[in-house]
């Protein structure tokens, strides 16, 4: 499971990501961002090893655009 | 106002009048104009009006029809877009101030389609901006509000759409659905919307919440008026590399032939009593429903429902990534002029991993098929079209999404084709839905089961006075 992040946390990872954030709007931020991480973990415990993601490279699908002339 | 009589027809029945010469494209469009001028100050359906083109398009379509060039059903059909929709020439601001004043310079493929095949554009309509997070309270736009109770929502993200609808201000519109945003309206303001197969129409020319789970579709006021719109802006575009090239169905071929020995999945245990559950009136019309599909010859199979509980995480995973992906640098440039509903939910992206997202397109592909092996049992699903009555304004609480099942999202998540029709109202007089979802591009069985349905009840036949 995910651990929950603190405001500390969420501060220091929004200035990792460039954002430029007021103390107001973490604090809004926080419950979401912990729902969101704990979904995160949640949906690991469903995958096994061989599982691949939903969207994957499709190297047809240049031949299928070239068919129609476009 | 009590709107015009005219105003209540289907496009069936008002194409039909068309061809006897008993309606003309004029005066039905200057009949809605007139309305949307009466009663939209109190709705907020419509961002942009197109007045003078739907006057230009119904004279043209009128003196077409009048010497022999017939387009088929939507000729001189008055209809509407979610501003969200690119419209050459005509602003498209998917009601923020960061496309307040932006004009594009193409068409989207559907409104290509459209405009092919005869439609009146009457205008753009409003909506949850950029199709995320709940009514734009602090947007540019006022937020549009529900015509069976105007200090209720009308469900979102395509709003104006269904507001529109109900309230009789245009034939048709198009919505889109990444999470439920055709459904929600659907069924909120009663009245009908198709979430088609993911690819069966062109997303091209829409601004994009979440590429792998957008999807573009009609609402109208019967499934009838859908099949026709579905046919109109089906089909392979080059344009859209998620376009499936599939051939596309006559949508209104098989409509009439019944339900008899269908199987209907209701994937119950383990969803439907998730948190809140699902609100006791809602639960009460979606049961009277199945009773209803039963009395018409269908069965109804108990189906397991946590795989479609579980969808939702994944679908909220993967929308939030994408969404921030796609705004990031706007964002960053111009933080502010995101309205706050839309800043907290897709900032929600900004600090999940790209592990997270990759592992949730991986759940994807498990959850999809836990879903999609249940059609070896059944035919169709069968679920509300939301949890509960569309809520109060006032009371809005932003977490009310996850403190309920959501019916919406895991078929965007799978792809499904999903329809909603009216299924009943509350005590309070507000819109109830029902939600048929078929088989990949299986939209004819969806179509099937909902007109049934709807031939079989009276609700989508209510009308909000104004």
């Amino acid at each position: 499971m995910s651990q929950e992040i603190s405001i500390d946390g969420l501060r220091k990872m929004a200035e990792r990501a460039g954002l430029e954030l007021s103390e107001d709007e973490l604090r809004r931020l926080l419950p979401g961002v912990n729902r969101s991480k704990k979904q995160a973990a949640e949906l690991r415990e469903l995958i096994a090893a061989a599982d691949e993601p939903a969207a994957t490279f499709d190297l047809q699908e240049k031949h299928k655009i070239d068919a129609h002339g476009t | 106002m009590e709107p015009n009589e005219n105003s209540y027809l289907t496009i069936t029945q008002a194409a039909a009048a068309l061809r006897r010469n008993e309606l003309s494209p004029v005066d039905i469009t200057n009949a809605l104009l007139e309305r949307i001028e009466a009663v939209d100050d109190k709705l907020h359906c419509f961002i942009t009006l197109t007045a003078d083109l739907a006057r230009e398009q119904a004279q043209q379509a009128e003196q077409e029809l009048r010497t022999g060039t017939d387009r088929g059903p939507l000729h001189g059909i008055p209809i509407a877009l979610k501003d969200l929709y690119m419209t050459k020439g005509i602003r498209t601001t998917c009601h923020s101030a960061v496309l307040q004043n932006w004009v594009p310079e193409v068409d989207a493929t559907t409104v290509t389609k459209l405009h092919e095949a005869g439609a009146i554009l009457l205008g753009k309509l409003g909506m949850h901006e950029f199709a995320f997070g709940g009514p734009s309270v602090d947007a540019p736009f006022p937020a549009v509000r529900n015509p069976w109770n105007t200090e209720h929502i009308p469900g979102g993200s395509s709003s104006g759409s269904g507001a529109a609808l109900a309230a009789r201000l245009c034939f048709g519109a198009l919505g889109s659905d990444t999470g439920g945003s055709i459904r929600t309206p659907a069924s909120h303001c009663g009245i009908v919307g198709i979430k088609p197969t993911y690819g069966r129409v062109s997303r091209y020319g829409l601004i994009p919440l979440s590429w792998s789970l957008d999807h573009a579709g009609p609402m109208a006021r019967s499934v009838e008026d859908c099949a026709i719109m579905l046919q109109a802006i089906s089909g392979y575009d080059a344009k859209d590399p998620a376009s499936a090239d599939i051939a596309v169905p006559d949508f209104q071929s098989g409509l009439k032939d019944g339900i008899k020995r269908l199987r209907v999945g209701v994937p119950r245990a383990g969803w439907f009593d998730e948190n809140l559950g699902v609100e006791r009136e809602t639960e009460t019309a979606f049961n009277q429903a199945l009773e209803i599909l039963k009395h018409l010859g269908a069965t109804i199979v108990d189906i397991d429902g946590k795989p479609f509980s579980l969808a939702r995480k994944a679908n909220q995973t993967i929308l939030v990534c994408e969404a921030y992906a796609y705004h990031e640098k706007t964002y960053k440039e111009t933080p502010m002029k995101f309205g706050s509903s839309v800043r907290r939910r897709m900032l929600e992206g900004a600090f999940l991993s790209a592990a997270d997202y990759i592992s949730a397109q991986r759940a994807r592909d498990v959850l999809n098929e836990q879903i999609r092996t249940n059609f070896g049992r059944v035919d169709v699903f069968a679920v509300p079209g939301a949890p509960r009555p569309p809520e109060a304004f006032a009371a809005m609480d932003p977490n009310e999404q996850n403190l309920r099942p959501n019916f919406t999202n895991p078929f965007n998540l799978a792809g499904l084709p999903a329809i909603c029709v009216p299924c009943g109202f509350t005590a309070a007089n507000l819109p109830v839905g029902l939600q048929i979802i078929a088989p990949p591009f299986e939209e004819s069985i969806a179509l099937r089961v909902a007109y049934a349905y709807e031939s079989a009840t009276e609700w989508h036949k209510h009308k909000p006075s104004l």
